[in-house]
């Protein structure tokens, strides 16, 4: 190789753009309306798209019933699906980054696991009186008492998870670690269930089937307020994980301190995955796939432009997968939970396939 | 020996501007477990000390090469000199200011790393990892202003990577990438660069390419670059200092390790670097300023003549194991001789024997080897 040095000057090799084409973000942001006004169109009773667009922009419609179940049930719920779809898919990408390891994400290293402990204390702990209606029928105290829980569960977590990550380097041992954690909290809720009376069970099985559906009125305004200020700190955090793709001692060596990242990743991760599988139960697959998708799709490992393309992406699948488990035309629903892994996981196969460059992105 | 050292690398680096200054450094590790216990005997343990009286200057523009066998405590000297590690005693100055007062901040932008880890920003173009870099400079959201996009474009130009600026770095070679390391460093504009084994892994024509840049970098941009290497040849041939770390017995030294530090030429001449290898069953010659591998001679054998044949032929009868030595009066001897592209060997085995002459080192080789010449003589 004959050295280059001292400066070249060939235009044959124009510099790259450090941003990716701003018209992906644009299709993307177009496919999320899209898919947003799909949801609202498609279930279980037939509502012509028409109808759909008049209620929503405000102008009312002819149909009493069809603007009731529209803006009672189908806008909280799509809503519900895009702001689930967005935190999980930052919480996922921004636990990527800092662990380093392409398998990391809420539900694998005990993030959910934790809210679930969290939420089985309040739903199992509390008495027959406190089934999860109950707590949902107390409104706003009740479901911030859920969110806390499944926060502070999932913050429990993360904590040994990150106190053992600081002593432990090895990236490996340490998701093995974090899976061993999360087994740990489903027994600990399975002996709370084998105490448990039926219902409270039942209701608490219900719960981890995950649900779009539930969250109404002022919850909505809850979880929306906690995952916004999530989102803000993990975008404020985009610059410092950038750096973290370096590894720690480069980041340490460019005057970041690891401490601090380490913290705020906690704290944004806990506050999106815990109380979005407070109020939708444990959401499998998304946190873990969507980054991966929008880094390929995005072909770039920048955060600043992975965590708003990681939102859209987050809504959009979340979204389709909603439109899915609501088997448009039939009255049977399936629960989300099932539906994001069955239908998801075989898109997340392809685009790796079809890409390769996942390897390359945690080389 | 610390402070000899120090009274000599002062009149050096009065001519240019020193930019790191160790003034009785002590490296090691800090171990709660055995403060504990020395506390427990009443004693005070500061640490697992690696190396300690270490006393170095590094000047502006200055190209230096530690060396040192593994264990030693190179990259124990380079974290401590990062700021990522905690002396044990003494201190580090850098740019005029110690190194435990300034923030983690301030020291990004006097001192960058090059470091053998492997990066995982797989999609991550090249230009876009050296543009982070410009970390401790950017705001809060990390855009690059027109003048950080310069500084960016310019360390990629000055490393000769701009024709793969726009590739991903996991489709890189090993030598190009650390290529791309180097100009993220020099994006962080720091008056000193350190390096960890940025030759490892590469192979010849990219070690030199490496070490070239290095010694570019030093003369033109004024960096004060210090690279830990296990490559002595290319040390001694690119670098302005040797800082080499040589372990020594328990007695010598409670630490264990000894720094020699000066121009490389001045410690092979004092006979230093010889002296230092030595210790550890190494022969260094200093003639040639490389390794004997040959513990063991089969013979002694004579050598006349100059220039580039006498050099190679010296080579090639110390290769099949014979120690040579300049003596015309020697029975066992080779006059080399080169009339304008003739070249001629004239081999004398014994008293009064007639001189055989040849053509061909190949030749030569093989008639020494069967003759036994000199065998007895050693």
């Amino acid at each position: 190789m004959v050295s280059q040095a001292g400066g070249q000057t060939g235009t044959d090799h124009p510099w790259p753009l450090l941003s990716p084409k701003s018209s992906l973000i644009v299709l993307l942001f177009a496919v999320a309306v899209f898919f947003f006004l799909l949801d609202l169109v498609l279930g279980s009773v037939k509502i012509p798209f028409g109808s759909v667009i008049g209620i929503v922009s405000g102008r009312g419609c002819d149909n009493e019933a069809w603007e009731k179940i529209v803006t009672y049930i189908r806008i909280p719920k799509a809503l519900t699906a895009v702001i689930a779809g967005a935190a999980l898919s930052v919480s996922g990408l921004q636990m990527q980054t800092l662990f380093r390891n392409p398998l990391a994400g809420p539900s694998v290293l005990g993030i959910s696991a934790g809210a679930s402990l969290g939420v089985a204390m309040i739903m199992l702990a509390s008495g027959a009186a406190a089934n999860s209606f109950a707590i949902r029928q107390l409104g706003l105290g009740g479901s911030w008492l859920i969110v806390v829980a499944s926060t502070l569960g999932a913050a429990f977590v993360l904590l040994i998870v990150l106190g053992i990550a600081i002593r432990i380097k090895d990236n490996i041992v340490l998701l093995i670690v974090g899976i061993m954690v999360g087994n740990i909290t489903i027994s600990i809720i399975s002996i709370w269930q084998y105490f448990s009376e039926p219902e409270q069970i039942q209701d608490y099985l219900i719960w981890t089937f995950g649900s779009l559906g539930g969250v109404l009125g002022s919850q909505l305004y809850v979880l929306a307020t906690v995952v916004a200020i999530g989102l803000l700190i993990s975008f404020a955090a985009s610059k410092s994980l950038n750096v973290m793709l370096l590894g720690e001692n480069y980041a340490r060596s460019l005057g970041m301190s690891t401490l601090y990242i380490r913290i705020t990743v906690i704290a944004a991760t806990s506050l999106l995955a815990g109380s979005v599988t407070g109020f939708c139960g444990p959401i499998g697959f998304i946190g873990i796939a969507v980054p991966h998708l929008t880094r390929s799709m995005l072909n770039t490992s920048d955060h600043r432009f992975l965590m708003p393309s990681s939102c859209l992406v987050g809504a959009i699948l979340m979204l389709g997968c909603d439109i899915i488990a609501q088997m448009p035309g039939s009255q049977t629903t399936l629960p989300i939970n099932a539906v994001t892994a069955l239908i998801g996981s075989p898109v997340v196969i392809w685009v790796i396939m079809k890409n390769r460059n996942l390897k390359s992105s945690f080389a | 020996m610390g402070y000899y050292e120090e009274q000599k690398s002062q009149v050096i680096v009065c001519v240019n501007k020193e930019v790191l200054h160790i003034q009785d450094l002590a490296i090691g590790y800090h171990s709660r477990r055995l403060a504990q216990e020395a506390k427990k005997y009443g004693k005070k343990f500061r640490g697992k000390v690696v190396a300690e009286k270490l006393f170095l200057g590094l000047a502006e523009g200055e190209l230096v090469c530690l060396l040192g066998p593994n264990g030693s405590g190179k990259s124990t000297l380079m974290r401590t000199i990062a700021g990522v590690q905690k002396p044990i005693g003494g201190h580090v100055t850098l740019d005029g200011k110690r190194l435990e007062k300034l923030s983690t901040k301030e020291v990004a932008r006097l001192l960058s790393i090059v470091l053998t880890d492997r990066v995982m920003t797989g999609n991550l173009s090249v230009y876009a990892l050296v543009a982070l870099g410009r970390y401790p400079y950017t705001g809060w959201m990390g855009t690059l202003s027109t003048d950080d996009e310069a500084v960016v474009k310019k360390a990629i130009e000055t490393t000769g990577i701009r024709k793969f600026a726009h590739r991903h770095i996991g489709d890189l070679s090993d030598g190009e990438r650390q290529k791309v390391m180097i100009a993220r460093a020099l994006a962080q504009d720091t008056p000193v660069v350190l390096l960890d084994e940025p030759t490892a892994h590469l192979d010849l024509p990219n070690r030199i390419e490496i070490v070239r840049l290095l010694k570019q970098l030093a003369r033109e941009q004024k960096k004060s670059i210090v690279m830990s290497t296990h490559e002595l040849d290319l040390a001694l041939q690119a670098a302005d200092r040797i800082w080499l770390m040589s372990p020594v017995k328990e007695s010598d030294s409670r630490a264990g390790v000894e720094m020699i530090s000066g121009m490389p030429e001045e410690l092979i001449l004092d006979g230093r670097l010889e002296k230092a290898f030595k210790r550890n069953g190494f022969e260094f010659d200093r003639t040639s300023g490389s390794f004997r591998i040959h513990h063991h001679y089969r013979g002694c054998i004579g050598l006349v003549g100059e220039g580039m044949l006498a050099y190679w032929t010296k080579r090639a009868l110390e290769r099949i194991g014979y120690r040579v030595v300049i003596d015309g009066s020697s029975p066992f001897r080779i006059e080399v001789s080169d009339d304008s592209g003739t070249r001629c060997w004239r081999y004398y085995n014994g008293k009064n024997s007639k001189p055989v002459e040849l053509r061909d080192i190949g030749d030569v080789i093989d008639v020494i080897k069967e003759s036994k010449a000199g065998e007895a003589v050693i």
